[in-house]
């Protein structure tokens, strides 16, 4: 055998960049985090319009989750690098009952990624032919909760779908609001 | 093993290990932004070990091995050993994914540049894709231990061990391998 064959150190920076899209990469994620809540499923609307809604935190969060009043971006923040901004930045949610949390916040075309001291939460999106496979994950952050939740787990599949669902009637809502806005 | 393939295997259970190891402890948290930087820095790995075997299951061989990477995460005894660790896994998914799959077709040029150090010779875009069709003839347990002495560099033993199979399995293994490469080469 000839050792030079060797091809390279497993640092070297050249290696193929073929990775996975946001929808693999949030299963990975969501084997890892093993959350209370995952559903993904395919929308029969383009990606540009789904992600339109779910990349739209401020503006679309308290539509998609019920738990949340509003959800406030730090100053200038995450527009993703599609849009020339910041992929990263904090935020503010405001519950129903007034009480408030800060979070980190990941934005990028089809990914985002969020987390408080004590809940995570994430959505991704990918072009499935004519429409768009959506994912979304949510559940506690610290391990001993997240054990404590697993129970309920068949719950919370649920609640991913009616979360998917919203997503799917606000991309009809804004459809509507783009016709009325040129009539 | 060379000089090369030894330091190219050392390097895996060393030097990454500065750049992981707080995003495992982070990770291991319950914080998914670590955990998504940790699928950023071993994607790339996980993709090239699995490419050569997989070849167009990629993806899939790739999902399923970082699924039980992030699953047994946890459970990782030594996360200084996660580099081996996850070495062993992404070989193994590329295999039983291969496996399952129904169609092989070739891999793409930048995998290759081991394998055609088997012949003896430089890589060029025409002879990289000639090495693909060869390849593509090869098993998927062929491909395996292709791509654990001649990319990753390990020893047989190692090799073995990764692979769950006795060094003298590998030696012939390997053996076959190297010859149905060539015999196919030549043809």
């Amino acid at each position: 055998m000839n050792g030079d064959a060797v091809n390279g150190d497993v640092m070297d920076a050249d290696w193929p960049t073929g990775g996975l899209d946001p929808v693999r990469r949030l299963r990975v994620l969501a084997a890892g985090l093993n959350p209370v809540m995952y559903a993904e499923a395919h929308l029969d609307v383009s990606f540009a319009e789904v992600w339109a809604v779910a990349g739209d935190l401020e503006g679309e969060l308290p539509h998609l989750i019920p738990s949340i009043r509003a959800f406030r971006l730090e100053e200038g923040g995450a527009g993703g690098a599609a849009a020339g901004g910041r992929d990263r930045c904090r935020a503010v949610a405001h519950g129903p009952l007034g009480h408030a949390a800060d979070f980190d916040v990941l934005l990028q075309s089809g990914w985002c990624l969020m987390q408080s001291r004590m809940v995570i939460g994430g959505m991704a999106a990918v072009a499935e032919g004519a429409g768009t496979r959506f994912a979304v994950l949510g559940g506690a952050r610290p391990s001993w909760l997240r054990s404590g939740l697993s129970p309920l787990r068949p719950i919370g599949r649920g609640r991913g779908a009616r979360m998917i669902d919203r997503a799917r009637r606000r991309v009809a809502v804004r459809r509507v609001d783009v016709r009325e806005s040129r009539s | 093993m060379s000089q090369r393939g030894r330091g190219a295997a050392e390097e895996v259970s060393v030097t990454p290990w500065a750049a992981a190891e707080p995003l495992v402890v982070a990770a291991r948290s319950g914080d998914v932004l670590a955990l998504n930087d940790l699928l950023e820095l071993l994607t790339p790995y996980v993709n090239r070990l699995c490419r050569p075997i997989a070849l167009t299951d990629t993806a899939d061989a790739v999902q399923e091995a970082l699924i039980a990477v992030f699953r047994g995460l946890p459970k990782l005894k030594d996360p200084r050993s996660l580099y081996a660790w996850v070495r062993t896994i992404a070989v193994r998914e590329a295999v039983r994914v291969a496996k399952r799959a129904s169609r092989e077709v070739p891999v793409a040029v930048d995998d290759c540049d081991g394998i055609v150090g088997l012949l003896g010779t430089r890589t060029t875009t025409e002879l990289a894709s000639e090495v693909h069709d060869v390849l593509r003839r090869l098993s998927s347990e062929h491909r395996a231990i292709l791509v654990l002495r001649e990319l990753e560099g390990l020893d047989e033993k190692a090799a073995g061990e990764l692979l769950n199979v006795s060094i003298g399995t590998v030696k012939s293994r390997l053996h076959r391998a190297r010859d149905n490469f060539r015999k196919a080469w030549v043809r």
